[in-house]
Order: structure tokens, then C-alpha cells, then sequence
């Protein structure tokens, strides 16, 4: 402690805008990375006023990428209206990389390196790439290295009927072939989390994200796209009697314990969010608003190759590590935005901080972080309901804590996003 | 012992062919002392770096400056097959069963090093089911021992003079561990590793090929099983042993459930009763029928101990 940054300036988020996020396959066909994420700046711009204006940095990303898109933040900032002069760049870090833009720009506006900055992120799965097998890829190298036709010739005679079969991209490990749902599956059998407890979890999100659009809560937080007003993976209807009708999706090798559903895991989806975030004399100069300060963020990761740890557990490390450095307790929030991955996710993570050996042994704490209020969780609804384009996820979620934030005028808000390859990211804001 | 210095690695196809011309022969019965008293060396025989990196990219693992474990084993083979060709072997070479490998791989070797093969058979023993036989592997830089393998193979259904099988123990109920991982192997997969080390015995290759010998359907390599499991459960840049035991094949295609476990955990298998530091155990099993394929250990070697470590 003493040490930390948020002894600097500090960053403020101005506002954030998304475009509704679709269920994969429907309302988005067609729509690419660079078309969604370039709706969600422009709209960002459109908001704040910000056209010509040169932004200190924008940074986006997005799990699944096309080769084409090697350059897709600056790409998108070239078409939309801000100045040319707006330098930015890629993050990939799988489904936290909504929220590591955001904190990396939050960390240079922090340390008086730019004044301003755009955090955010996109992905499409509708329009997911589809690439050549590594075979025909490597027949198709040597064939390009080649220097006489003789050469191409028999580059190609290595080509086998099977190579042509296409590579399309999955959400297995690539280390343990496991898909995300799978490994849930694992955890969420490991702290015997109930099938009860997930649906009341899912149709809870369903209820509060219906509640929010209800009172306009999105209204200056979504520019609609396509022909969507709203995320139409939401059912305003749900309840713990319909999502208790749903055969189980995951862990069906562990029988009648299998509890994991369509209905409390996340979909596949297609969006995208920014976020601005800028200086207080950004703010101030441009008379924009200033709705909460990004304190603080912090990045971890777990042994699940060897099963040490679930595959979604990293976030119930990088918390303990975050508060210890703020001098927080885990019951000095406000508003807990725990991103909604599975249900099982969620209800683990918060057993976990319950659970006395667990965080003895494994967080290396004298007393456990204990319980939080649960009416502070996901309160304008989670990704349950949402959906969850990998990499638009923290904008969404870094807009709706700040605005929650903003509203209440006083409090902090705690945010934990779990992410492919074990890793995970954590953040806190303040109102203001 | 006799050593037969060959003037190269012998190509597998040929002594499959071989086996398989010797085939018509039915063998029902062996002598003790029966191995010939031979053993087999190659001599200046390099890694081919195309084949390294093949073997790197169908394992999903990254090429290093090392050459993983069972890549060594794949070179040496061939010399050991050679062995088990030759006319005067007294067990039938096609149809034989791997039971388990146990390997201790001495130091990192590098594909740049010039290594010497060598291998003899030897121990012809009494199995509940037939007869059984280790066939010693060793690679070589200069004078220095690197890896030495233990392979053990069972000739189903063949007697050993003088000794009377022993009763079949009753199999411990298999309770899988927690997974870990789970392999997705297409058809293609027996193949796709006979193309890299060269190993085309036909069990592996087509259902054509594996119906012949008389299989519902062709089964992966034991050495690709092992391979995929030291993927995840080798140390790097030291040396280790390691050992896998066999048990229902894997058909293809199919999915094999995976755990890495504490090495004492293993439920076929010996794995290792010592519990040093950064010993891993691994298991592969059928989720749906429950039964397990193989299982195994691998323990990292302290670099003090890794002088005077022989088989023999």
C-alpha cells in the first residue's frame, strides 16, 4: 500500500454506450466486428459531443478475430468520427479483455500520459472466422515458398482430401479439450452449488435487466442497432419454474448431479460496448460528465490444467489481492457486478470467499472474506440475460456500475469478469 | 551378447511386411532361454527436424530446443522391432499386446544431438494370459547414457515351457478420479501419428486394416495415449521417469476422459509409491462405460541422481 496509483489523478469514466446484445445467429447476421464496434463508438461519439476530436487512446479487442482484423481498433476509429489523429490498439485477453482496456487506459490517464481515453470491445460469433486446416495452410505456405512450378507441383501433391476440411473456432481449452461449460460443470460440482440456487441466480438476472430497460435505466446507455431496441436474450418472464423444466447442457456425465443449463448459462452473442473515460479536467473542459472514478483493477490466474482449480475461479484471487492493496474489506461495496460466465460461476466464486480452508489454504488469509449483502448483486441484471459477446462484456458492465454509481451519488462498486486460459480481472469503482 | 551394428534405422513398413510374411506360422509354444543373445545398434543417427515439428503441431505443443520422451522412444523402435522380426525371435511380432512402458529419460536431449540407438529383448516370462517379454531400449550421445526405455509385450495365448499360468487376479473396482481434460480423437488419428514416427502397424491405420487382424475397429498407439499424457504432465529441461501401463484399448474414433492426479492416486497402473516433489500420476478412461485405458506417472529426476540409472 502507499505505493498504489490511485494516489495519482484520478480516472474518471465519463459514459459508456453499447448496441444491444443478440442471441448468435439472429438479429447481427452479417454484422462484423468492425460494423458492431463501430456502431457502438460512433453512437459513444454521438453521446459526448466528441466528433473531430483527437482521444488520447482507444482500445478495444475481440476474442474470435479474423486475420483481416489485425488492426481492428484503428480500423473502426478510421471509420467512425473521430480524428484521424486518434491513435489505438488491439487487447486480446479473452473474455476479460473489455475490462483491460479500461484499466490500462484508466492507468494512463492515471499517471497525467493522456488526458483522455475509449475502453471497449466486440465479438460476433455469427460471424465467427473460419479458417483452412493446418494442412491445406502448410501445403498453401510451401506452394507460395516455391520457386519453380516442379515445386508447386509438389507442394501440392502432399494435399490429401481430409486437409480440406475447415477449421472453425470452439470454446474447448485448447490444453485440456474441456469446453468452458465443462469445466463449470467441474466447479460448480466441487462447491455443490444446486440446481435451485443457478435458476434463481438466472431468472433474478432476467427479472432485474427487464426491470432496468422498464425505467429507462439504458436509455443513454445503448444506441439501438439493426433493428434492436433491446438485448433479445432477455425473457422478462422467466421464473425458477420455467428454467426448472430445462434438460441439463453441461457435466452431463455426472447424471442426476448434473445442473447446469441453456438457461443458467450464458449464450452465445454478438456486440459491442465503449467506454469513455477521461482526466476530471477532460471532463470539466468539454463539460462532460463525471459519473464514477475507476479506482483500481487487478489481473490473476489459475492452475486448471491440472485441476488444481477450476477453470473461472481466477477472480476469487484477484479480489482478496485488490482489497488487501485498497485497504478494503469484501463488504465495503455498494454494488457487486459479478459477470454471469455460468450461474455456477457466481455462486462458486461467492462460496469460495465464504469458505473458511479455502481461503486459508488457498487465498492465504487468516479469516475468510465472509458474505455479501445479495441484493447488492447484478442488481440491473448480468449476462444471464444480457448475453455475453466475449469481449464486449466489461464495457457493459464498467458503464452500467458507473452510471449505477452515479445515481446513488455516494459508494463503491465491485466488478469480477472470469476468462478463457484461467485468467481473470477485477475492478473497483467510486461514485461521484 | 552379440551386438549387430545395422547400416541404418530400419524403415518399420519393411519389418511389418516381414512379421506379417512370418505370420502364417502358428507359434503355441516357447523355451525359456529362447531370446537370441543379441543386441541391436544404430550409430550416428539424427533427428529429422520435419518430423519433430509434424509430431510438435499433432500433439497441439510447442517446438523447443528438447525432443519430448516418446519422439525418443519412436526413433529407438524401429531398432527394437528389428529385434523382434528377425526369424530366430521365438514370439510372433504381429498381434503382440503393449502392456506398459517404463522410461527413464536421463537428461534434455536436443534435436541437434547425434545419438546412438540401441536395444536386445530379454526376461521371457509367464503371463496369466501368455508370454511376455521387455525389450530394452537405449539412445546414446557418445558414451553417455540419455534415455533408456523398458517396453513390456505380451504374446497372447503362448506358453512358456515349464511354467503354468497364473490364476487371472480380480480387477479392482476402477473409480475415476476428477477429470481433467477430454480427447476428441477422430478417425484419423492413428494415422496421423503413423505418418510422423513412421509406426504403420495396420491395428492403428483404417477399419479396413484393423478388421483384418481381427479388430471391431482400428485403436490408437499406446505411444500416442503417452505422448498426449507427458504433454501435460512432463517437467522441462530436466530429466524425468516416467511410465505408462495399458489397459482396455482406445477405439477410434472416440473420446478418452483424462485426469492428472497425485501420483499415488493411480488406479490401474503402479505409479509411484515415493511421493516426490512435483510427481504427477494421470489417468485415461471411457466416461460411459468406466473403464480405464491406461494409467501412469512421471517423476521429475534430482540431477545428482541421474548417473548409473540402468535397467539391466
Amino acid at each position: 500500500m502507499g505505493q498504489n496509483l490511485s494516489q495519482n489523478r484520478p480516472a474518471v469514466v465519463i459514459g459508456g454506450n453499447r448496441i444491444p446484445f443478440a442471441r448468435a445467429n439472429g438479429a447481427y447476421v452479417g454484422a462484423s466486428n468492425q460494423d458492431m464496434m463501430t456502431a457502438a463508438l460512433d453512437g459513444l461519439v454521438a453521446r459526448f459531443g466528441l466528433q473531430g476530436q483527437r482521444i488520447g487512446a482507444v482500445a478495444s479487442g475481440a476474442v474470435l478475430k479474423h486475420s483481416r482484423d489485425f488492426n481492428l481498433t484503428r480500423e473502426v476509429v478510421l471509420g467512425s468520427a473521430l480524428s484521424p489523429q486518434t491513435p489505438a490498439y488491439d487487447v486480446q485477453m479473452a473474455c476479460a479483455t473489455g475490462l483491460e482496456t479500461i484499466g490500462s487506459l484508466a492507468d494512463k490517464i492515471k499517471s497525467g500520459q493522456i488526458e483522455s481515453g475509449i475502453g471497449g470491445g466486440v465479438d460476433t460469433v455469427s460471424d465467427a472466422p473460419i479458417a483452412v486446416s493446418d494442412d491445406l495452410r502448410n501445403v498453401l505456405l510451401a506452394a507460395g515458398r516455391a520457386r519453380s512450378l516442379k515445386d508447386r507441383l509438389a507442394a501440392f501433391a502432399k494435399l490429401r482430401p481430409r486437409d480440406l476440411a475447415p477449421s472453425a473456432p470452439g470454446t474447448d481449452e485448447p490444453r485440456t479439450g474441456l469446453s468452458m461449460g465443462e469445466h463449470q460443470a467441474l466447479t460448480t460440482q466441487r462447491w455443490e452449488i444446486t440446481r435451485e440456487a443457478q435458476d434463481e441466480l438466472a431468472a433474478a438476472s432476467h427479472q432485474n435487466l427487464a426491470a432496468a430497460y422498464d425505467r429507462h435505466f439504458f436509455d443513454d446507455l445503448i444506441t439501438p442497432y439493426r433493428g434492436l431496441a433491446k438485448d433479445n436474450n432477455m425473457r422478462a418472464d422467466s421464473t425458477v419454474a420455467k428454467l426448472s423444466k430445462l434438460k441439463p447442457a453441461f457435466g452431463k456425465s455426472l447424471g442426476d448431479q448434473a445442473s447446469m443449463t441453456a438457461g443458467n448459462s450464458t449464450p452465445l452473442t454478438d456486440g459491442a460496448s465503449a467506454v469513455l473515460l477521461g482526466s476530471e479536467e477532460f471532463a470539466a473542459e468539454h463539460d462532460l460528465p463525471m459519473l464514477a472514478n475507476f479506482v483500481d483493477y487487478e489481473l490473476a490466474a489459475v492452475d486448471f490444467v491440472s485441476g488444481e482449480e477450476g477453470l473461472l475461479m481466477a477472480p476469487a484471487y484477484a479480489v482478496p489481492r485488490m482489497l488487501a492493496r485498497q485497504g478494503l474489506t469484501l463488504q465495503d461495496f455498494d454494488f457487486y457486478e459479478i459477470h454471469e460466465a455460468f450461474a455456477g460461476t457466481v455462486l462458486s466464486t461467492l462460496k469460495a470467499w465464504e469458505d473458511p480452508e479455502f481461503c486459508k489454504d488457498k487465498l492465504g488469509l487468516d479469516a475468510p472474506l465472509g458474505s455479501i449483502d445479495r441484493s447488492k448483486l447484478n442488481v440491473n441484471g448480468s449476462s444471464l440475460a444480457a448475453g455475453h459477446p466475449f469481449a464486449a462484456t466489461g464495457g457493459r458492465i464498467v458503464a452500467t456500475l458507473a452510471k449505477m454509481l452515479h445515481e446513488k451519488g455516494s459508494g463503491r462498486g465491485l466488478i469480477s469478469v472470469c476468462a478463457a486460459g484461467g485468467q481473470g480481472i477485477v475492478a473497483i469503482l467510486e461514485a461521484r | 551378447m552379440q551386438t549387430v551394428v545395422l547400416d541404418k534405422v530400419p524403415a518399420l513398413g519393411a519389418l511389418y511386411a516381414q512379421a506379417a510374411l512370418g505370420a502364417t506360422r502358428r507359434v503355441r509354444r516357447v523355451a525359456p532361454g529362447s531370446l537370441p543373445d543379441v543386441s541391436a545398434e544404430a550409430r550416428e543417427v539424427r533427428i529429422s527436424e520435419e518430423s519433430l515439428i509434424q509430431y510438435q503441431r499433432l500433439l497441439g505443443d510447442a517446438v523447443r530446443e528438447e525432443v519430448p520422451s516418446v519422439f525418443l522412444h519412436g526413433t529407438v523402435f524401429p531398432v527394437a522391432l528389428w529385434l523382434l522380426a528377425r526369424k530366430d525371435f521365438p514370439l510372433p511380432l504381429l498381434g503382440m499386446v503393449h502392456l506398459s512402458n517404463h522410461v527413464r529419460h536421463l537428461r534434455p536431449v536436443r534435436p541437434s544431438e547425434t545419438l546412438t540407438l540401441r536395444a536386445h529383448a530379454r526376461d521371457l516370462r509367464v503371463h496369466r494370459a501368455g508370454t511376455q517379454v521387455d525389450l530394452i531400449s537405449q539412445v546414446l550421445v557418445g558414451e553417455e547414457l540419455v534415455w533408456e526405455g523398458r517396453s513390456v509385450y505380451l504374446a497372447k495365448g503362448v506358453s512358456l515351457e515349464g511354467s503354468s499360468r497364473p490364476e487371472a487376479e480380480p480387477h479392482p473396482d476402477f473409480v475415476p478420479p476428477a477429470t481433467t481434460g477430454r480427447w476428441r480423437l477422430d478417425a484419423t488419428t492413428g494415422r496421423r501419428f503413423a505418418e510422423v514416427l513412421g509406426d504403420f502397424n495396420p491395428i492403428h491405420l483404417s477399419l479396413v486394416s484393423a478388421k483384418l487382424l481381427g479388430l471391431k475397429r482400428p485403436i490408437a498407439h499406446g505411444m500416442y495415449l503417452a505422448a498426449r499424457a507427458l504433454k501435460s504432465a512432463a517437467p522441462h529441461g530436466v530429466g524425468y521417469a516416467w511410465e505408462i501401463e495399458f489397459a482396455v484399448p482406445v477405439q477410434l474414433p472416440g473420446s478418452v476422459e483424462f485426469a492428472l492426479t497425485s501420483a499415488t492416486q493411480s488406479s490401474v497402473g503402479p505409479g509411484t509409491s515415493d511421493e516426490e516433489p512435483g510427481s504427477v500420476g494421470f489417468v485415461g478412461w471411457d466416461a460411459r462405460k468406466v473403464r480405464p485405458h491406461f494409467a501412469g506417472s512421471v517423476v521429475p529426476l534430482a540431477l545428482a541422481a541421474t548417473v548409473g540409472a540402468g535397467t539391466d
